[in-house]
């Protein structure tokens, strides 16, 4: 009889972990289960969690570096589909699934994942009505991002060139569903981008599942669109359809016709309302000019400037009768001073030497007319001329008589 | 002004005809200054005709390039109608 080999703990464990992890099969499997018991670990970041559906439940953990990937919140009762591989965790003795990859399953954790994402999003204020700007009334160029192939690129060129003939247009063409499209989309808005001269962009599509339409609700391309320096029109889908690379737009537009009717002006518009200035300004200079020309005339046609004549018969008469008041004034004054005058005259006529003279008085003077009235300035022999009270002598001296002399 | 006439962009353009013309249509402005503006407001609708005109209509398509960076390629087929 013999022995049966006794394992230990250790052996049977290390046993089990070998015959599990060499399997090719468990390595890499793809599951799909319902989330409980989900725990995030403090602060070393790892997801501990199990996954179970009706029957069976499995023990799960997502170390840190690869839940950073996991592009939504992991809940309690969430359904999802994981990839990874099964190990052994022998201190436990447990075996469970070591998570590389989590996807949400099914739509309504989708619907949650889309949504989670939406709140991040909003949060970070790439959704506010004050980032969108307004549009260029006239693109120098539209850029187009979307697919080269599809009516969304047909209907945007058909409606560009319908309101303006002259119009250009970049497109960068991307594929808008499947796993490439994200990349292509972000891809295709940063090359418009990189065109001065690229004005407006339009992105989108056509109209199409919840699914086709996924790219639209992608992070990167939302935060491609919100960064994007020129202004971008997002039309994806149908009206009904409202993706977040819409919430992140400049302006939303129901299908890619309405984009292009948004982004492109009418010329015909356009030179319409230029004309419209030229004929205010022809207007306005006119009525101006006539305006200023009826006021002249006006001036033109007031009496002071019409008849002047007429004002001067009127200032002649103001004259005159200043004049005649200035007149009478002078007149009463002459007539005073008329009565000063003649006392003064009397006075002075007293003091005349002319009466003198009629008194018996005479002047007499020298050779040069100079008068003489002290004898010792004559000399014997000397001529004068003695002026009487009525005519003159012209005398010869024969003798002087001074004072001292009697 | 800082930038050149032809810098300016046509919705300047227009923003400046506009004030032009109200000014004008207020009719307050003496005789020299009146046909001022009235010559700036021909000189803007002139302005901003041409812009309407210069550009030449055309389509062409952004690729990346074999060097990685984006080339501008003229689009020979692909025109407003056809499949």
């Amino acid at each position: 009889m013999g022995t049966p080999k006794i394992l230990t703990i250790k052996e049977i464990t290390r046993y089990i972990k070998i015959t599990l992890e060499q399997d090719r099969q468990l390595n890499n499997v793809w599951l799909r289960g319902e989330i409980s018991n989900f725990k995030l670990h403090n602060p070393s970041g790892h997801m501990y969690f199990t996954l179970k559906d009706q029957t069976a439940c499995l023990k799960a953990v997502m170390f840190r570096s690869r839940a950073a990937h996991v592009p939504f919140k992991p809940e309690h009762g969430m359904k999802v589909i994981v990839r990874g591989t099964i190990g052994v965790f022998e201190r436990d003795g447990q075996y469970q699934i070591y998570v590389e990859e989590m996807l949400p399953d099914g739509l309504g954790a989708q619907y949650l994942a889309l949504e989670q994402l939406k709140v991040k999003l909003a949060a970070e204020g790439l959704f506010s009505q004050e980032r969108k700007r307004s549009l260029p009334v006239l693109p120098r160029t539209v850029g187009v991002a979307t697919s080269i192939t599809g009516a969304a690129v047909r209907d945007i060129l058909k409606v560009t060139y319908r309101r303006f003939p002259n119009m250009q247009v970049i497109i960068a063409p991307c594929i808008v569903q499947g796993d490439q499209a994200p990349s292509e989309i972000v891809n295709a808005i940063n090359m418009l981008n990189s065109r001065p001269e690229v004005d407006v962009i339009i992105v989108g599509r056509g109209g199409g599942s919840g699914e086709d339409l996924a790219a639209f609700n992608n992070e990167a391309v939302v935060r491609a669109i919100a960064a994007s320096t020129v202004p971008v029109i997002s039309a994806v889908g149908h009206e009904v359809d409202t993706t977040l690379a819409d919430l992140a737009a400049d302006l939303r537009a129901p299908t890619p016709s309405a984009a292009a009717e948004l982004a492109v002006p009418s010329k015909v518009e356009l030179a319409a309302s230029l004309s419209s200035y030229r004929i205010r300004l022809s207007t306005a200079i006119q009525k101006d000019l006539a305006s200023k020309r009826k006021f002249s005339e006006l001036l033109a046609a007031s009496p002071v400037l019409t008849n002047p004549i007429a004002r001067l018969n009127q200032m002649r008469q103001f004259l005159d009768q200043l004049q005649q008041g200035l007149h009478q004034n002078v007149t009463n004054t002459v007539r005073e001073k008329g009565a000063i005058l003649n006392v003064l005259t009397e006075k002075l006529d007293a003091l005349s030497p002319l009466k003198v003279l009629a008194r018996g008085y005479s002047i007499c003077q020298g050779p040069t007319g100079e008068t003489i009235s002290d004898a010792a300035t004559v000399k014997v022999g000397q001529d004068l001329t003695v002026t009487l009270s009525k005519g003159k002598l012209s005398c010869n001296v024969k003798e002087v008589i001074t004072c001292q002399n009697p | 002004m800082s930038k050149s006439v032809s810098e300016i962009s046509f919705e300047e353009a227009l923003q400046n005809l506009e004030k032009v013309v109200r000014a004008l249509e207020v009719g307050e402005a003496p005789l020299d200054q009146a046909i001022d503006l009235f010559q700036q407001g021909i000189s803007l609708v002139k302005l901003c005709s041409n812009k309407l005109d210069e550009a030449e209509k055309k389509i062409q398509v952004l690729v990346q390039g074999d060097d990685g960076e984006p080339k501008l390629k003229t689009a020979v087929t692909l025109e407003e109608g056809t499949a």
